[in-house]
């Protein structure tokens, strides 16, 4: 997927892809999280901050200077890659994020210390990602030869109590969406989300689906939800036109309850009607008894969430150490469902990403022997080393689904690696350094500085 | 992950843990808070065929005491117990310190200063400080107790004058209150040092972490501190003698960098 997003947030006129296949004996490697977006996104947006120290302007101004449509709101452009991108709006989230981390002030100090000649060298650095989730329209997945289509598969049913139950076909491990699904219930029947049960995971109850993988799950599965709940409701209100003996024209649905329009005191609720619609004494003539819908939602187009992202870096020339000091990002997954699963998403995808920026590798002696063969030497950080994350959100909801929703589940690791080698590269730069490979260890970045002053004397 | 398989006895008392170690010889292996040997073990780097474990004991084997100029810590102190130890902040700051570095929470509440002393490893915080602070070890086997002088202790990568036979049993430092320092260079919080460099009495004492196969003392920083040289020349003579390993975590030149700059930095903390 990362193929056609080395375009980035950027109007691009021009734009070719090739790829390069080797085979290895090395640690056979899969899709992670971000799968192709990182490596896209890492790839243009240390080019845009090379082209602004080329061209004598700030990574901000040539950035601004290139986002599509000049970082106003659009929608549905076709990027040169061959993409369509759903909506967006980059300017907001840029300036936010460039607001919360005083890119100014820290300026201002990193001039400071450059003045001083300080052993501790400030670093700013950031990144405007835009990605694709939400797999999807099973006719493009075919176009790339993909084994699977893109839809997901949803049911909904009112149960003669009143409760109701929700089948998934996107299985959760560990997302959220038991409380993500209770919520679109809750909020599309008017009900307590406490009286929704999602159930997924076990092919006995849930046949159909394609599961949770590439930031899909909301913006297929939890569409999916929505419009079963919808077509639930549908009929919902055919039966309460029937008890009102009333046109389905003239009824209205609030708050979870039928009611003819103009007597809101005659009402019933949606719950009630599970037990009306199981009972089967009194349907429309012709209708099949009970409130149980399901739906196929196989989307139009992708999503195409984006955000932009600020690392803070602290180099001890000395010894080489980098340290992140802080991070700030401001994300755009759309229409959010959950906040909280938002942020919980962003902090393990940041800190995950800021890992490969700083920490993680697997390494290999002259023989091919690994060297980094448990977590003690791969490097995992913990809460230790990274600062507090700072984070906001804007809303562009998406055009690809009804509810607006995009997708977040891979944005962390697709934004914090950029951001943290400009950062890196920003720091090193009065010693002429451009690029520091990924990871960066503290001796990698010692002898670069290294080199740079031999170089330079 | 699995150790290879091995007997354990559960010493009732020094005694007991003596006469399995006399019994077993080479093949037995005292374990304390086993937070260095059990992982040796899951790794089959270390298989004895007996555990001897003493962590649990009291007897006059853990604690921490002040009498005079002498600090005398019992060898199953926790690193937790050293670090919150008001004695020893006040009698021995630089202990206290060095101990609340040591791996993280978990490790500090098991481990103990004997086990990290006997297991002798040169890239563990506390035989560095052992050394910058003048320790003397004392280990008891079957003829009675001896001490031994903490630059006579280690002798090699993870070996030290310990017998076979022998329980290390207490750990006395002198009081030290003078300038002190412990640069600890590390990647992430609960790693092993990088590299780290001990600073006790404002200079006199100056040891090394991870430079070489054992703990070692700086001796040329020390002699340069004690000429009365500046901070950036005494601190360039820190590799004098060192040879450090080259790792995953950085190669003997970095490692030699290192160690220049940590101890300039750790002797300047120190007020010299």
């Amino acid at each position: 997927m990362g193929s056609f997003l080395y375009n980035g947030a950027y109007d691009i006129a021009n734009f070719s892809f090739s790829c390069d296949g080797y085979f290895t004996n090395l640690t056979p490697t899969d899709a992670y999280r971000g799968a192709g977006r990182p490596e896209a996104s890492y790839a243009i947006e240390r080019v845009m901050d090379m082209v602004a120290h080329r061209v004598g302007v700030t990574p901000e101004e040539v950035r601004l200077r290139n986002y599509i449509n000049g970082g106003e709101l659009f929608e549905n452009f076709e990027a040169a890659s061959t993409l369509t991108f759903d909506s967006g709006h980059y300017k907001p989230a840029h300036d936010r994020a460039l607001e919360l981390a005083d890119v100014a002030g820290l300026r201002q100090e990193q001039a400071r210390r450059r003045e001083a000649g300080d052993p501790v060298q400030l670093g700013v650095g950031m990144c405007t990602y835009v990605e694709i989730c939400g797999l999807a329209p099973s006719r493009a997945l075919g176009g790339l030869n993909y084994g699977a289509g893109g839809w997901e598969h949803a049911t909904v049913r009112i149960l003669p109590t009143g409760k109701v139950e929700v089948v998934s076909g996107s299985t959760p491990h560990g997302q959220g969406h038991e409380t993500a699904w209770s919520q679109i219930i809750a909020s599309k029947l008017g009900i307590d989300p406490h009286d929704v049960e999602v159930l997924h995971s076990d092919t006995a109850k849930s046949p159909l689906g394609l599961d949770t993988y590439g930031s899909r799950s909301l913006a297929v599965g939890g569409v999916a939800i929505a419009m079963a709940a919808d077509k639930v409701i549908a009929k919902a209100l055919l039966i309460a036109a029937h008890q009102f003996e009333a046109s389905p024209d003239d009824i209205v649905f609030e708050h979870g309850s039928f009611s003819v329009a103009g007597t809101p005191s005659k009402a019933v609720h949606i719950q009630e009607l599970g037990f009306a619609a199981f009972a089967a004494h009194d349907l429309p003539e012709g209708m099949e008894p009970n409130l149980q819908e399901q739906v196929s939602f196989d989307p139009p187009n992708f999503a195409f969430p984006f955000g932009t992202h600020v690392a803070v870096v602290e180099i001890d020339t000395e010894t080489g150490d980098v340290g992140l000091i802080d991070y700030i990002a401001v994300d755009d997954c759309g229409v959010q469902v959950n906040p909280l699963v938002v942020e919980g998403q962003l902090h393990g995808g940041i800190v995950q990403d800021v890992a490969q920026a700083l920490h993680e590798v697997a390494a290999y002696d002259d023989n091919g022997q690994i060297i980094t063969p448990s977590l003690m030497d791969y490097l995992v950080p913990s809460a230790a080393e990274v600062p507090s994350i700072t984070l906001d959100s804007t809303v562009t909801p998406s055009t690809s689904n009804p509810l607006g929703v995009k997708g977040v589940g891979e944005a962390g690791t697709i934004g914090s690696a950029a951001a943290v080698i400009n950062a890196v590269c920003d720091a090193l730069s009065p010693y002429g350094i451009a690029d520091i490979a990924m990871p960066a260890p503290p001796w990698t970045v010692r002898r670069a500085i290294e080199t740079a002053q031999g170089a330079g004397s | 992950m699995i150790p290879a398989a091995f007997d354990y006895i559960r010493a009732g008392s020094a005694e007991e843990a003596l006469a399995a170690l006399a019994e077993h010889g080479d093949d037995a292996k005292v374990m304390a808070g086993g937070h260095s040997l059990i992982p040796l073990m899951k790794f089959r780097l270390a298989t004895p065929g007996v555990i001897v474990d003493v962590g649990h004991l009291r007897e006059d084997l853990r604690g921490i005491t002040v009498s005079g100029d002498v600090v005398h810590i019992g060898a199953l102190t926790r690193h937790s117990e050293l670090e919150h130890s008001l004695d020893l902040a006040t009698a021995c700051p630089m202990l206290a310190h060095v101990a609340s570095v040591v791996g993280d929470p978990s490790v500090r509440h098991r481990g103990t200063i004997g086990g990290s002393l006997a297991h002798a490893d040169p890239a563990s915080d506390l035989p560095a400080a052992a050394i910058a602070l003048g320790a003397t070890l004392v280990a008891r086997g079957p003829n009675g107790e001896r001490e031994i002088g903490v630059d006579d202790f280690f002798t090699g990568f993870l070996e030290s004058a310990l017998q076979p036979d022998e329980l290390l049993t207490a750990i006395r430092v002198p009081v030290a209150t003078g300038g002190w320092a412990y640069e600890k260079f590390n990647r992430r919080a609960q790693d092993w040092a990088i590299v780290a460099v001990a600073v006790a009495e404002g200079g006199k004492g100056v040891s090394l972490v991870n430079m070489g196969s054992t703990p070692l003392r700086a001796n040329s920083v020390q002699d340069a501190v004690a000429a009365g040289a500046s901070v950036d020349d005494a601190a360039l003579h820190a590799g004098d003698g060192a040879a450090p390993p080259s790792d995953q975590n950085g190669d003997a030149a970095y490692r030699g960098h290192l160690a220049t700059v940590l101890t300039r930095r750790a002797l300047a903390a120190a007020g010299v």
